[in-house]
């Protein structure tokens, strides 16, 4: 009570005798959190002008005139408090309030789905966003781990699938885009994506936008876009080290034990950065190492990362960055079945591979560089101009031969973003891109890949445009894209992307639909590939097509309750020519084949408090994904697409520390290919954490497939197993 | 719902559902709920030293040329006998329902295979396949019928002295 004598004496000292002149009164206290931590929360008198924000130690004071005054006290993150206080002329009166946590129902802003800000129920298109918050929580070492929750979205060995877009093809073309702050990052020879491109540390948040995204972004954009936008840097200094180290669990039975010690896991990254109002920097460099879960599967990698900004104008900001990441693995290619290691009497050993296998081993760099000048000329215009350059190289080791590959992929971009009237927003833009690889693999050389080596380039020109336009509570969207394809310099093939939606605000909640198409344009790797994969010979294929897609949904995001909210969509792909590997006779060749249906649902429901300090969601895909025959007749399934995906989360957040899993469930793969009759199960995964943070240092552990579940997704390929991992952060 | 109903929902459905895959032994019979054909090998002979493995497929119907040769299922080939190839082994072959003319062991030699298989005759041999006891044609009479389950018993010689290249049964054509 020493503050209220405090008060007190002040209130005396200064205030009263005026106070009793002017006949007004004061109200003062304090304002607290449930567990007493002060609060600078805003104390204001409804209707009027008075307030005051409490200071660091929660105080506030309030001058006020007589009578009944209805007083509000908010704070962000909390439930706000009304009380009505009589006050009496030249009378001061203690209030001290305690506000109870709430859910915080700001409405998030996304940047990927119209290439341009914009709130997240205003996008015509599902978005999922991945926080910096969640990621935290999670305490995940790589940007797919956590994506990898996301409604819809599954991951295959590493590969990426938004509603059963790409399905698996090895790193073979990938049918999401990645972008890295806007800025295309699939690499330039395999079209495949480079989850350890960007340091976890320097990642803010992560957008996955679902569908066809080609009417804005082009190639790959076939079945969505993930977006890793990385951090601001704040004004000041400040630095960021995160240590983990963690343990995976040994075979849960002794027959598949493969060494006599348990793997582990051990990293460190170190950041620092420092900011004015004109010039910013930041720099993050690190590295881990793992042993791996199974055999032949340790990696080493090493990150670098460097961000800076230069602020000229209040209205125009350049931003450089760029990021290095280097990688050598082992390569446990599949496990080892009966006779093709010491199987110790069983059909097949999981953690072991085939003794020929032995050795195989990949280097791997990658890194990026990106310029770019952002500039807001007036309250209707804006513009952007950027450069880029991704370049990517590897080097795989194996008996016998040795492949390698060393890709550039140089891009420009022009975007505007103009409000010409009230309720119109059209976006224009021009894209180029040229991607190149010098390779001994991906030669198009039909005799031999053991001393050819070739170079492809691949040219893309494109022109965009979308307008938005305000109709009374609708917003109608429409735009296209034209993409000009030209490979080793022939002629151009052109494919246009057209994009109609609509976001309808009702009491219901948003509704939102769209009608777009998608389109991949074949990699380098897929037309010119050539290799032997005993006992097939893959063989280049210089004609192949882009493959195209149709995609249209049908959504709606609603508020059920305070701190309820769900969103549902269904979704309906119509694809055509699909780049699939064809076996005939002894070759293998990528070919224009598949005409496929992806049909199906995404539920997501989050629960926000609605129990104290719980918050809990739900996340669930229904997939319905066929190949077709024709237009018209069924096929059999699609390969590597589980009918069902279901998430499920929950975190409780006591004081400083949380506790919280996510389970996964994804149905057993109707279908696989190379080797369809081996046993296949259901994924079931349980993930555990539990953090605690204090002041500048946080503790999170992760306890991954805790029930150490053992699967596998792709055939011969063991799934992660149970690890444990420690991380500590310490921020400045 | 009290606080806790949730974290004991996930945790409830993740125990209930653990059920992943398992040490599975070596059959010494067809195992329940397999598809296919099952039998012991025995092994005779000397193996070559450039063996790189040994391979049980199965044929709709007996190749009739050396195009047919690629018919066999499944395809890719599984695995090859555990090594090492002496004394006797019991064998499992995961094959679609339907009649197969020829089950057949085929030796590889070490060494990639050539664009079409070209160079097949001096890698690929037939080491032995299933034959009725009666039988006494060259290739076999052998039926064998897959019909949603095992089926067993599928037994069969594999003789390293007596393995017999493609062009015994499909001669290459001769050269200009």
């Amino acid at each position: 009570m020493k503050f209220l004598g405090l008060v007190g004496s002040l209130i005396w000292c200064q205030g009263l005798a005026p106070l009793a002149a002017q006949e007004i009164a004061v109200l003062y206290g304090s304002v607290r959190d449930s567990s007493g931590q002060p609060l600078r929360a805003v104390v204001s008198v409804a209707g009027g002008t008075q307030r005051s924000a409490a200071d660091a130690q929660g105080r506030y004071l309030l001058r006020l005139p007589p009578g009944r005054q209805i007083v509000r006290v908010a704070h962000i993150g909390f439930a706000s408090i009304i009380d009505t206080v009589p006050l009496a002329a030249g009378d001061s009166i203690a209030r001290d309030y305690t506000l109870a946590a709430a859910a915080v129902e700001l409405q998030p802003t996304v940047v990927t789905a119209a290439k341009r800000s914009q709130l997240l129920d205003q996008a015509v298109t599902s978005v999922a966003v991945v926080s910096d918050t969640e990621l935290a929580r999670r305490a995940v070492n790589t940007v797919d781990e956590a994506v990898d929750k996301a409604p819809g979205v599954q991951f295959l060995n590493g590969q990426v699938n938004i509603r059963g877009s790409t399905g698996y093809v090895q790193g073979l073309g990938s049918r999401v885009l990645l972008l890295v702050d806007g800025v295309p990052a699939n690499q330039g020879d395999r079209g495949g994506i480079n989850w350890d491109l960007v340091p976890l540390e320097e990642v803010q948040r992560v957008e996955v936008a679902k569908g066809a995204g080609s009417s804005l972004y082009g190639s790959s954009a076939f079945g969505g876009v993930v977006n890793v936008i990385t951090r601001d840097i704040a004004a000041g200094w400040h630095a960021r080290l995160r240590a983990s180290g963690g343990a995976y669990a040994n075979p849960p039975y002794e027959v598949w034990r493969f060494r006599d010690y348990t793997g582990g896991r051990e990293g460190l990254d170190v950041s620092g950065s420092y900011g004015t109002n004109f010039v910013r920097g930041s720099l993050t460099a690190g590295g881990w190492h793992s042993d791996g879960y199974r055999e032949q599967d340790r990696q080493n990698h090493w990150q670098a990362a460097a961000k800076g900004v230069w602020l000229p104008r209040p209205a125009t900001r350049i931003t450089a960055s760029g990021s290095w990441a280097s990688d050598q693995y082992e390569v446990p290619l599949v496990w080892c079945t009966r006779g093709a290691c010491d199987d110790r009497g069983l059909t097949y050993q999981p953690f072991k591979i085939a003794t020929q296998d032995t050795g195989t081993f990949t280097r791997s760099d990658k890194g990026y560089l990106t310029a770019l000048v952002e500039r807001t000329s007036s309250d209707h215009l804006a513009w952007q101009a950027r450069g880029s350059w991704l370049r990517t190289r590897f080097t795989d080791l194996r008996q016998g031969a040795d492949d390698f590959g060393l890709a550039n992929r140089l891009g420009a971009e022009l975007r505007a973003v103009s409000r010409p009237t009230a309720g119109r927003i059209v976006t224009v833009g021009a894209e180029l891109a040229r991607s190149d690889v010098r390779t001994n693999i991906f030669t198009g050389d039909t005799s031999s890949t053991d001393t050819v080596v070739r170079t492809h380039t691949q040219a893309e020109f494109a022109a965009y445009g979308e307008s938005e336009q305000l109709v009374g509570r609708a917003r109608i969207t429409g735009g296209a894209r034209v993409d000009y394809i030209a490979v080793d310099g022939g002629g151009l093939s052109a494919v246009v992307s057209p994009r109609l939606g609509g976001v309808l605000t009702t009491s219901r909640g948003a509704w939102r639909a769209s009608l777009g198409r998608g389109f991949r344009a074949p990699s380098l790797a897929e037309r010119f590939v050539s290799t032997t994969v005993p006992p097939f010979r893959v063989i280049p294929n210089p004609n192949l097509r882009p493959e195209t897609a149709w995609s249209g949904e049908l959504g709606n995001a609603t508020r059920l309750a305070s701190g309820l909210h769900a969103d549902a969509a269904v979704f309906w792909t119509e694809a055509y020519d699909l780049i699939e590997p064809s076996v005939n006779g002894s070759a293998i060749q990528f070919r224009n084949v598949t005409r496929a249906r992806l049909a199906g649902l995404d539920v997501a429901l989050t629960a926000q408090r609605l129990i104290a300090r719980l918050t809990t969601s739900l996340a669930y895909t229904f997939l319905y994904a066929r190949a077709l025959a024709s237009d018209s007749a069924p096929g059999g399934p699609l390969a590597f697409r589980p009918k069902h995906l279901l998430t499920l989360s929950a975190d409780y957040q006591w004081h400083a520390a949380s506790v919280g899993g996510d389970f996964r469930y994804a149905s057993r793969l109707e279908r696989v290919e190379l080797y369809p009759s081996d046993d296949r199960v259901a994924e079931k995964v349980l993930d555990l954490r539990a953090g605690v943070e204090q002041g500048p240092l946080s503790v999170r552990c992760r306890l991954a497939n805790a029930l150490n579940y053992i699967y596998n997704q792709v055939p011969r390929t063991l799934a992660p197993v149970r690890t444990l991992s420690v991380t500590l952060t310490w921020t400045y | 719902m009290r606080p806790r109903a949730p974290a004991a929902i996930v945790l409830a459905a993740a125990l209930a559902c653990n059920q992943g895959l398992e040490p599975a032994p070596v059959p010494t019979s067809c195992p329940a709920g397999f598809v296919g054909v099952c039998g012991t090998v025995t092994f005779r002979g000397t193996e070559p030293d450039s063996t790189d493995g040994v391979f049980i497929v199965g044929y709709p119907t007996f190749p009739q040329s050396r195009n047919d040769l690629l018919a066999f299922t499944p395809f890719p080939p599984p695995s090859s006998l555990q090594r090492p190839f002496t004394g006797a082994q019991f064998y499992t072959l995961r094959i679609p329902n339907g009649r197969y003319e020829w089950v057949v062991a085929v030796w590889k030699k070490t060494g990639t295979f050539a664009p079409n298989f070209s160079n097949a005759d001096s890698l690929l041999k037939e080491a032995g396949f299933y034959r009725d006891h009666a039988d006494t044609t060259t290739h076999g009479s052998g039926v064998v019928v897959v019909n949603s389950t095992g089926t067993d018993a599928i037994d069969f010689v594999i003789d390293f002295d007596e393995m017999h290249a493609i062009s015994y049964y499909f001669p290459a054509p001769s050269q200009p």
